[in-house]
């Protein structure tokens, strides 16, 4: 990797973070769409998409929901479909390396939000003054020092990380490997079962085994899930607004309790 | 929309298309100043400003409304809106009932905003997160999986079309209707109902990627007797797929004990190591 590709994925991480931060969250990113483009920088598009949907499903469950920041996926999706091209590592053992990268990802973002208190600090001082530029300055503080933190993080382990991370792979032992691919196989079950905890409640929980049933059993895939699947919400959210009214017409005599 | 716009600046309304434009663009930079103390203030503070800026152009005024916005703040980056428009509204009627001779306190302004971002976070949550992503992220990732780049644009498109249109319509529901459009659409459970039939929706998509992402399966052969007993045929033939569901079945059952997400993730790494090495897997 010469250094000026390095320096690309470098702004190209910053890009990432920056997505959440600055751009409002419109999935930039997601490896699903990083990979492809680290593709670009690299000069091998093709593995970066198929990367960039390997690392998605392990990924899919790690979202920053309210105020914790999870595992960094923009680090570990940048840097290990990046090692994936430069070192030839095959699709597992590069996702089983994401996750350390992720980890490492996840330190300095929770650093970057600790020391933006630099700069609310410094907005509570503009309020003060009534100085409406200075708030907008203390904004573009932080999302600068989240930039500048994650184009290190990146460009860094992209430039040292291609030969260190290639000899710490030819070490790995053939049994771990093959670990790492049964693992890669298992992941993606930990990221749907914190989705799951997100959505599921009583009432609910027979939908999932539909979903499962339309793909496991009939073999009906993601497209045709989804189309089922809004047909059936469509359906059940009809349902729910007939009952109310329903359920205020006979108010008066509800057996529902003893039934 | 500029139609409406136009009518109410009529009524000498701070909003005018213009400062629309402006208050929507600096929606997007919420969490750019993020950090663990207030979270997205700054952010909220930094969107408030341009009619801010209109309703308060002296400096003392000034400084009692922007440290007023930057009291704690975090929600659903895409429905922020909701909760921008509304707190516009809240200032620009409590600014003309002051004029009048009114009295009243602008702290309930925050009161409203730490109100609001709760429910609203629990439903942006499950939209955009439990439904449009998956949905999003299910169809691009099966196609990116085959080397089409279709499906990185597919997912920008599922989810971005939606967040992009609520964020816009978030703004102006929120604004006109001010204090009383949650209670009014809550009133009559829309909300409820809608939060409902999202994760249903989700939840059945969530049940087919159990299907068609989670692969686990056993290599393990019994010999019996002389016969052979492959263990993943039994498997099979009592329930195809029967492992990648119990799998996830049992690690979501983990993390409601309260197992950290990290712990399980190594766990798993580690099973599939010993896994391997004992043939078992």
């Amino acid at each position: 990797m010469s250094l000026f590709q390095a320096i690309l994925l470098g702004i190209l991480g910053g890009i990432g973070i920056w997505d959440s931060r600055v751009m409002g969250m419109c999935m930039i990113e997601r490896p699903l769409i990083l990979g492809p483009l680290v593709g670009l920088i690299l000069g091998d598009f093709q593995t970066g998409i198929i990367m960039g949907a390997a690392l998605e499903l392990v990924m899919m469950g790690i979202v920053g929901i309210g105020s914790a920041t999870p595992p960094d996926t923009v680090s570990g999706g940048i840097l290990a479909t990046a090692f994936a091209i430069t070192s030839g590592l095959d699709v597992s053992a590069a996702v089983a390396l994401a996750l350390p990268i992720a980890t490492l990802g996840q330190i300095v973002g929770t650093l970057v939000r600790t020391a933006n208190g630099y700069f609310i600090h410094r907005a509570d001082k503009a309020a003060e003054k009534g100085d409406y530029k200075g708030v907008d300055k203390a904004l573009w503080g932080g999302a600068i020092l989240f930039f500048a933190a994650y184009f290190t993080l990146v460009f860094t382990g992209a430039y040292l990380g291609s030969s260190v991370i290639g000899a710490f792979v030819a070490m790995i032992p053939g049994s771990v490997t093959a670990g790492f691919k049964v693992a890669s196989g298992m992941l993606p079950a930990l990221g749907i079962a914190i989705l799951m905890q997100l959505l599921l409640n009583k009432k609910n929980v027979a939908f999932l085994f539909i979903g499962w049933a339309l793909t496991s059993l009939l073999g009906v895939n993601t497209v045709g899930v989804a189309v089922i699947g809004t047909t059936i919400a469509y359906v059940i959210y009809q349902n729910m607004s007939n009952k109310t009214v329903v359920a205020e017409k006979v108010a008066s005599d509800d057996l529902g309790g003893e039934l | 929309m500029a139609e409406n716009l136009k009518k109410t600046s009529k009524e000498e309304s701070v909003m005018t298309p213009d400062l629309f434009k402006k208050t929507f663009f600096r929606s997007f930079p919420l969490q750019a100043c993020f950090c663990y103390e207030r979270m997205q203030n700054v952010g909220f503070a930094y969107q408030m400003i341009p009619a801010l800026k209109k309703l308060y152009p002296n400096k003392d005024e000034a400084s009692e409304a922007l440290k007023r916005h930057l009291a704690i703040f975090n929600t659903t980056p895409a429905i922020v809106t909701f909760i921008t428009g509304a707190a516009i509204a809240l200032e620009e009627k409590f600014k003309k009932a002051k004029e009048a001779g009114e009295e009243c306190d602008e702290d309930s302004i925050n009161a409203v905003k730490t109100a609001l971002m709760g429910p609203l976070a629990g439903i942006g949550d499950s939209f955009f997160w439990g439904t449009f992503r998956i949905i999003g992220a299910g169809i691009g990732a099966t196609m990116a999986a085959n080397g089409s780049i279709l499906g990185a644009l597919l997912f920008l498109l599922i989810y971005n079309i939606p967040h992009l249109l609520i964020r816009y319509q978030g703004l102006k529901i929120g604004y006109k209707s001010g204090v009383n459009f949650l209670s009014s659409m809550s009133e009559g459970g829309i909300i409820a109902k809608l939060t409902d039939a999202a994760k249903i929706l989700g939840l059945i998509v969530v049940g087919s990627m159990c299907a068609s992402m989670v692969k686990l399966s056993t290599p393990l052969v019994f010999h019996i007797a002389g016969a052979e007993v492959v263990v993943q045929t039994i498997f099979d033939s009592i329930i195809t797929g029967f492992l990648p569901l119990g799998l996830t079945l049992v690690t979501y059952n983990l993390l409601r004990k309260g197992m950290k997400t990290t712990t399980i993730l190594w766990g798993m790494i580690l099973i599939g190591i010993l896994g391997s090495v004992f043939g078992i897997l």
